[in-house]
């Protein structure tokens, strides 16, 4: 066996126990570090894939920011509320879901094993094809000039996006507040109100 | 490696992740389900990109990290706000739609 063929098999191992880690751990936050391992064994596949700058902002972004703000509000939730842990009262639902899984997951395998991969573009653009560019231009610099050229529409639809949901991440912060008692007016009742209610929570 | 090896991968995370959201019964551990669903198409996304041999692939992958990154972030607050309110996140008494 070749060296891809080893580190394949191995990261495929480890990103397949970690997903399975994030459905059958009782404990959130074991689920949340088994799908951080999960998103860290996706990055070094876009390693193997020749996609190094993905990759990066897969690690940072990703496994790193997004990861962050789950973790601390797993955290938050979990700590000392028993019924979160996720007892299950509907237990047949465990072998329903996993025949459904078997079906699906054997129909899609199917399906990936009896197709056939387009043309590569390679073999009718020697020169624009993304081997090429990347050879030429480099791995960040050839993302970057798809982006912000034949890409740059969506890639500003996006900002428009982050936008929009950090304004509905403040509003339904603030509806919140406001539910636990009457409109707090000023910013410092706000706050201690706020820690009073994490203290009632505990 | 052939790219039927990664898609095949791909689509047994996909899997898992569907099976998480029809079992847990928490929602962030179905949340996490979620986003374990996005990352195996990420993955097909990727080795698509390298055996075609074009940068859409890479663009879909930024665009789909966005587009998740924005969705925890509502996610996770509308989940806060459920449980400021409840007290208790299990899906399964989260029967009314009005508090």
């Amino acid at each position: 066996m070749t060296f891809e063929q080893v580190s394949f098999f191995v990261l495929a191992a480890v990103a397949l126990a970690s997903g399975l880690g994030v459905i059958l751990f009782r404990n959130a936050v074991y689920s949340m570090l088994s799908l951080i391992l999960n998103l860290l064994s996706l990055a070094f596949f876009f390693l193997m894939l020749n996609g190094m700058f993905i990759a990066t902002i897969q690690v940072l972004i990703y496994a790193g920011a997004v990861m962050v703000l789950f973790l601390f509000v797993v955290t938050m939730l979990t700590s000392d509320n028993a019924s979160v842990g996720g007892r299950d009262r509907l237990r047949w639902q465990w072998g329903a879901g996993f025949f459904l899984a078997v079906i699906f997951a054997g129909s899609l395998s199917l399906a990936l094993l009896q197709g056939s991969v387009a043309r590569d573009a390679c073999s009718f653009d020697p020169q624009g094809c993304l081997a090429a560019q990347v050879a030429k231009n480099g791995n960040t610099e050839t993302f970057g000039l798809a982006l912000f050229h034949a890409y740059s529409f969506p890639f500003e639809v996006t900002s428009v996006l982050l936008v929009i949901a950090v304004l509905g991440a403040v509003v339904l912060g603030q509806r919140a507040l406001r539910a636990g008692r009457e409109a707090p007016l000023e910013q410092n009742g706000a706050t201690e109100r706020e820690t009073e209610e994490v203290a009632n929570a505990r | 490696m052939p790219v039927s090896a990664y898609l095949i991968v791909s689509a047994l995370l996909f899997t898992i992740g569907a099976v998480g959201v029809l079992v847990r019964r928490n929602p962030l551990v179905m949340f996490m389900s979620i986003e374990l669903m996005l990352n195996a198409v990420n993955l097909s996304f990727m080795a698509f990109a390298r055996f075609l041999n074009s940068v859409e692939g890479w663009i879909f992958v930024f665009l789909v990290l966005t587009v998740a990154a924005a969705e925890v972030v509502v996610g996770l607050a509308i989940i806060v706000s459920i449980f400021r309110t409840r007290r208790n996140i299990d899906v399964d008494e989260l029967s009314l739609l009005k508090g």
